[in-house]
């Protein structure tokens, strides 16, 4: 007491001179800085740990507070890995839609995280399990080797013996329109992975994300390896397992149409 | 104590009679190397650079046969209304038209599943077997509508019988 009081006495004229100061109505009728009730909200989230393979995946909850947590799934997910769990595993990078990495199953739909509202009804919990029916790497991340490898083989890149003489090649505004709905599409295999032809042929069958830049390929008037193209999908399996479920134009977290460019693939190759 | 010997002894012979019947209906038993390919399994073709493969193009198995469904499935609605409005024993030919292809629409449908879902890829034994059955099934049914549309009242009267019934 004895030692501190003159430096604490100091102080308090300071603040005491500054308040007088600097203020122009009494405290009492300062506005307190609003509290967030909280809103506590439960997340169960599928588990399986590579390092314990024998151990069956489970379903591992986490409460959070829906006030201090962003709108977005992915912003609960990065809240509890910060601050709950960090050994929780998922994909994401750029968290507005456009890298695709946060691809999951989020209360019996495939969407992105990073686009998905947070369900505000708290009596409800949030069940998040990663993409249907594929080999899983660790908790949400799926094994999507298959999937790119099927991508690599409709040789997804323009190819054209003929380019022009100089410059670059040119497109009517009605040909570029046919390539709208078609090029956004951002490969997070949302769709494949919702269609159950993909789940029991996954192997053969090329699946909505793929036949639909198979299409995007096919539909581009600088592209002149169509007829060959096409010749690929010639068989019983890489197409033709496609039974118009619609799953995937249902699930397409960039609102695009796969089953759409499916059935212009089918109609060109019945039209051959 | 007797009884725990006999269930010690019996159990593994279950165990091996279950695996036996698993791997010969489904090639999940990987025999010896336990990184050979397998149908839908987690090892792929080839390293995780090289493109998946195409089968061989066919289009008796591509587009013909996706049109041919698709217009002997449009082909049934007119039908099936034409069987309504006229009776078949006035008409036989039409009675017999719609009764083959309902059978070929069926065998077209039952084959998809099969493809889907007992493909010989996957199921070396059981696949063929499923397939040869809906044949021999397919080609029955010919016979027996062959036979009741020309030695009895034929499909269309029977469908109007049973409905008046």
């Amino acid at each position: 007491m004895s030692v501190l009081s003159p430096a604490i006495r100091r102080l308090a004229r300071a603040s005491i001179a500054d308040a007088r100061a600097f203020t122009t109505s009494s405290s009492r009728l300062q506005a307190e800085p609003l509290q967030k009730p909280v809103m506590n909200k439960e997340f169960k989230i599928y588990r399986w740990n590579p390092d314990e393979p024998a151990k069956k995946p489970t379903l591992q909850s986490y409460t959070i507070d829906l006030n201090q947590t962003g709108p977005m799934v992915l912003d609960a997910l990065i809240k509890i890995k910060n601050e709950i769990d960090p050994t929780l595993t998922f994909r994401r990078s750029c968290r507005e839609g456009i890298c695709g990495s946060c691809a999951m199953n989020i209360n019996g739909q495939n969407t992105l995280a990073c686009l998905c509202r947070i369900d505000r009804d708290t009596s409800k919990d949030s069940k998040i399990y990663p993409l249907p029916h594929m080999y899983i790497v660790k908790d949400l991340v799926p094994d999507l080797t298959q999937f790119y490898k099927q991508y690599k083989s409709i040789q997804p890149y323009l190819q054209n013996d003929n380019p022009p003489e100089k410059g670059e090649f040119l497109q009517s505004q009605e040909d570029r329109r046919k390539l709208d709905g078609l090029y956004e599409c951002i490969l997070c295999a949302c769709c494949s992975t919702s269609c159950p032809s993909y789940w029991w042929n996954q192997d053969e069958y090329l699946g909505p994300a793929t036949l639909m830049q198979a299409y995007r390929w096919i539909a581009d008037s600088r592209d002149s390896n169509g007829a060959k193209r096409k010749e690929y999908l010639q068989n019983e399996m890489s197409m033709y397992r496609c039974h118009t479920i619609f799953n995937c134009a249902r699930t397409c977290p960039k609102g695009l149409n796969p089953a759409a460019a499916i059935a212009k693939i089918k109609l060109e190759l019945a039209a051959d | 104590m007797s009884s725990s010997l006999i269930l010690r002894s019996a159990l593994p012979k279950v165990l091996i009679k279950r695996s036996l019947f698993r791997s010969s209906i489904q090639v999940r038993q990987a025999s010896s190397d336990p990184f050979a390919y397998v149908p839908g399994g987690p090892i792929y073709k080839g390293t995780v650079n090289d493109p998946t493969t195409f089968p061989p193009p066919s289009k008796t198995h591509g587009s013909y046969h996706w049109a041919f469904e698709r217009l002997l499935s449009a082909a049934l609605v007119p039908m099936t209304v034409t069987a309504f409005a006229t009776s078949g024993t006035n008409y036989p030919l039409l009675d017999g038209i719609l009764g083959l292809s309902l059978i070929i629409h069926s065998h077209i449908g039952f084959d998809s599943s099969l493809v889907d879902y007992l493909h010989q890829r996957k199921f070396p034994v059981f696949g063929p077997i499923a397939k040869w059955t809906l044949r021999a099934a397919t080609v029955g049914t010919m016979v027996g509508v062959y036979q009741f549309n020309t030695n009895d009242i034929g499909l269309t009267e029977l469908i109007a019988k049973v409905w008046t019934a």
